[in-house]
């Protein structure tokens, strides 16, 4: 059964087409790589998956259920998480509360709650609490627990933001360049993390172009140009498609 | 003595105003110029309630804070739709508008004469008529508005107005119903202004629209911003040395008709300078810098 | 008829020039300098000091337009300026810009007092008769003068190389200076420009209509408004929107009274923030970036 289905997606900026009917399926655990030159729309896609632009036409439906037109945040509370090509995080806040932030249960959020039910969002907050220091611990950043998520390595907030992803309770992760920019070691590190993510029953897609990371990875890689689909497959059947290695030679 | 309560009785008004848009704009990191009209909007529904009405003071401060919260979620509104910097000009059209409305709806609100007679509160069968009277009456609801606001910000709720204030795209991406929370805020800090302006309303016994100007809501984000943005014993602070600070002129004595002008150039001067040297104010947490993201 | 329309021309005039000077501050610095109202103020106080000290008028006219390009581009130089070399964003600038127009309003206070002075010269003229509407001379130069001088600055920001060098910083700073463009110039040029715009907008409010301190803060409302509702790029919308304000404040189809002129002014502002944000002739504005 798909977990995500996308039927001819659809979105300009300024007449430049970002996606053009694209349509794909991705099936409950697995790990997608989508892949593609600049300017191709792997970005944009993710954002008109969470909800953050609007697309002009076609539909999305995660779980069977049509997503498009939700607003951003009751796309993640339906479970689909995503981290930024621009690294995001709460740099002021520690690494603790930045990932107790992600969690999608806390009576606390609600101002009512804050004045009326106080004990019992406490409760919540000592248990998300708990829940949150568990998951740092078991991704390697115990250590930095209460470290302001400034203070991290750029390495170690891109896997911040990945533990970010985990805290909110996303069955659909959506990386965007999750090991760009950073050490060998964390490369590493990460890679690892994600290639465990399916037995935890989560399914991910990711937007890389360090081609060695998607093969080590993915299961199937989707190669995108102009907003397009150009074809999919394995990772070796993509590289050796004649489409791609023209895309990639103009 | 009597100047030593009231000028007390000063910085406990202005500590309220303070924590409320500190709120708003030190902890969610919307910049308002509107919050002297959730203060005048407070003054003047208690103040028409009990000339005309002759309710008590409690019921009188509940219907402040309920208008005032309403004016709170009409301003908070167009943040949704309104690019951070041309919303602060939206705030000052808000600000505008409702001085007009105070000063020009001379029928309901007697407009520039203002509404003198104002009748003191009569709490539980108490009176509250002196200086130390209404010193215990803003103490206390000082000390609630700070209370109040501590729980907010060390909440869960709170954590979220701190993320939207960092970065409101992570905070959409985690889950945040980043609208209703702008909003909310808004609501929360435009009830707490409006008890400042029923206890200031009942204590000087008499208001008129001069009070409530843009010049009011400079005031009192300098208070904010001097103090410390994002840190509410850093509203405390403010307040304390923006009232007290050009009463001390008093004493090196300055004729009272200049010291309003002098007290202004003083706050005004503050704000520049703190801004160059110090922009997170005493001892604040946010500088309304945008650093990293876009 | 023709009264309400001179009226609203009148007051078209003041705003438009308000506004221009604004705006071409605004679109260089990027941010709200609202200081600018009281450069206004201090253009119609300067000169009244003058005249009052014996200054032959014409001559006080031109120092007091003079003073107030120096006293924008000096607060450039000793206030934006150093804030913006440490990476200040448009909100604390616009913070600064506030706690400057205090300072700077009450001196003007403490030196003159608040009562309201009168730098009209001789008698009160009834005025002339122009179609059928009544316009004193003051008037008529206002309209003349705002409007030579909006034109002025079209055609100078648009055909001389010192204001394709403004524009140019304008719309890609980082490409300016890369191509030679002196930038620190072109601000103090830009700010002592739109300073004397607003110098002759006090003036010129203050020959028509006499002179308090709070004077320019009013004015720069409104030019402000113009500016958002004609859009942050362009002189021509920006006329635009002076002259709908000066119809909105002066014909009676609102007006309920001729003091709710602000809150209609501003009014309609909220009205274009929320539909309309790039004005009648601006670029569409972006809210967030993801």
């Amino acid at each position: 059964m798909s977990l995500l289905v996308c039927e001819g997606l659809t979105k300009n900026f300024d007449g430049v087409k970002a996606l053009s009917s694209f349509s794909c399926a991705v099936k409950q655990g697995e790990i997608v790589g989508l892949i593609g030159p600049n300017g191709a729309g792997k970005t944009t896609l993710f954002n008109v998956l969470t909800g953050f632009i609007p697309a002009e036409s076609g539909t999305v439906l995660f779980r069977g259920k049509e997503i498009i037109g939700k607003p951003a945040h009751k796309i993640t509370r339906l479970g689909i998480a995503r981290t930024f090509q621009i690294l995001r995080l709460i740099k002021r806040l520690t690494v603790l509360d930045n990932s107790l932030l992600c969690y999608q249960h806390q009576p606390g959020e609600r101002l009512g709650n804050v004045f009326f039910r106080s004990r019992q969002s406490a409760r919540h907050e000592a248990a998300n609490r708990e829940k949150a220091a568990a998951l740092i611990k078991q991704y390697g950043l115990g250590d930095k627990l209460h470290d302001l998520a400034d203070a991290l390595s750029y390495g170690q907030q891109k896997l911040l933001s990945l533990v970010c992803c985990l805290a909110a309770g996303a069955d659909l992760i959506l990386l965007d360049e999750p090991v760009a920019g950073i050490a060998p070691e964390m490369i590493e590190k990460i890679l690892d993390v994600i290639k465990g993510l399916p037995a935890q029953g989560k399914t991910v897609i990711l937007i890389e172009h360090n081609m060695d990371a998607i093969s080590r990875v993915c299961d199937r890689v989707i190669f995108m140009d102009a907003g397009a689909k150009v074809c999919e497959g394995s990772v070796d059947d993509v590289r050796n498609d004649p489409r791609v290695i023209e895309a990639y030679l103009d | 003595m009597d100047y030593l309560l009231h000028i007390l009785i000063l910085i406990g008004i202005y500590v309220i105003l303070s924590l409320s848009l500190n709120l708003i704009a030190g902890y969610t990191g919307i910049l308002s110029i509107a919050h002297a009209a959730f203060y005048g909007v407070g003054a003047y529904v208690a103040a028409l309630m009990a000339l005309k009405l002759g309710t008590p003071f409690l019921a009188n401060v509940i219907c402040a804070i309920i208008l005032s919260g309403l004016l709170g979620a009409l301003v908070g509104i167009p943040s949704l739709r309104i690019r951070d910097d041309y919303f602060v000009i939206a705030t000052f059209a808000f600000q505008v508008i409702t001085f007009s409305v105070l000063n020009n709806w001379v029928s309901f609100t007697s407009g520039p004469m203002g509404l003198p007679g104002i009748p003191q509160p009569r709490i539980f069968g108490l009176q509250v008529s002196s200086h130390w009277q209404f010193l215990v009456l803003v103490g206390i609801c000082a000390i609630l508005v700070f209370l109040a606001a501590r729980r907010i910000v060390e909440s869960p709720f709170g954590r979220v107005l701190k993320a939207i204030r960092e970065d409101e795209v992570f905070a959409l991406a985690a889950g945040k119903n980043v609208a209703a929370y702008k909003v909310l805020v808004f609501v929360i800090g435009a009830a707490m202004a409006s008890v400042a302006g029923a206890l200031y309303a009942t204590y000087i016994t008499f208001i008129d629209p001069t009070s409530f100007t843009v010049m009011e809501s400079i005031f009192i984000i300098s208070i904010v911003i001097i103090g410390g943005a994002g840190n509410l014993w850093g509203s405390v602070l403010g307040a304390a040395v923006l009232v007290i600070l050009p009463e001390a002129l008093r004493f090196v004595g300055l004729p009272s008709s200049v010291a309003a002008n002098v007290r202004q150039i003083i706050y005004g001067a503050l704000l520049v300078a703190f801004m160059m040297w110090r922009p997170q104010g005493f001892i604040g947490e946010y500088t309304f810098r945008k650093g990293d993201q876009g | 008829m023709s009264q309400l329309i001179a009226n609203a021309l009148i007051t078209a005039a003041i705003i438009a020039l308000v506004a221009v000077g604004f705006q071409l501050i605004f679109q260089t610095a990027r941010f709200f300098h609202f200081a600018h109202g009281v450069i206004i103020t201090c253009g119609a106080y300067c000169a009244y000091w003058l005249t009052r000290e014996g200054t032959p008028f014409t001559a006080a006219l031109i120092l007091s337009v003079l003073f107030c390009a120096a006293l924008g581009s000096a607060i450039w130089v000793f206030t934006y300026r150093p804030l913006q070399a440490r990476g200040a964003g448009p909100t604390i600038l616009l913070l600064a810009s506030l706690g400057s127009y205090i300072v700077i309003q009450n001196v003007i206070s403490l030196w003159f007092g608040n009562d309201t002075k009168t730098i009209r010269q001789g008698v009160v003229h009834e005025g002339l008769e122009i179609l059928g509407a009544r316009i004193t001379p003051v008037q008529a130069l206002t309209m003349l003068t705002s409007a030579v001088l909006i034109v002025g600055l079209h055609f100078f920001l648009q055909k001389t190389r010192i204001g394709n060098a403004m524009r140019a910083v304008a719309n890609d700073p980082e490409l300016a200076m890369i191509s030679g463009i002196d930038s620190n110039r072109v601000f103090i040029g830009t700010f002592a420009i739109g300073s004397a715009l607003a110098g002759v907008a006090g003036i010129l409010m203050a020959l028509d209509i006499d002179m308090n301190p709070q004077m320019g803060m009013n004015a720069l409302l409104m030019g402000v408004v113009a500016v958002i509702i004609g859009g942050v790029n362009s002189i021509p919308g920006v006329a635009l929107g002076a002259l709908l304000l000066g119809m909105a404040q002066n014909f009676g189809v609102w007006k309920i009274s001729s003091q709710w002129q602000d809150a209609i002014a501003f009014i309609i502002l909220l009205a274009f923030l929320l539909f309309r944000p790039q004005g009648f002739m601006g670029k569409k504005v972006k809210k967030a970036t993801i």
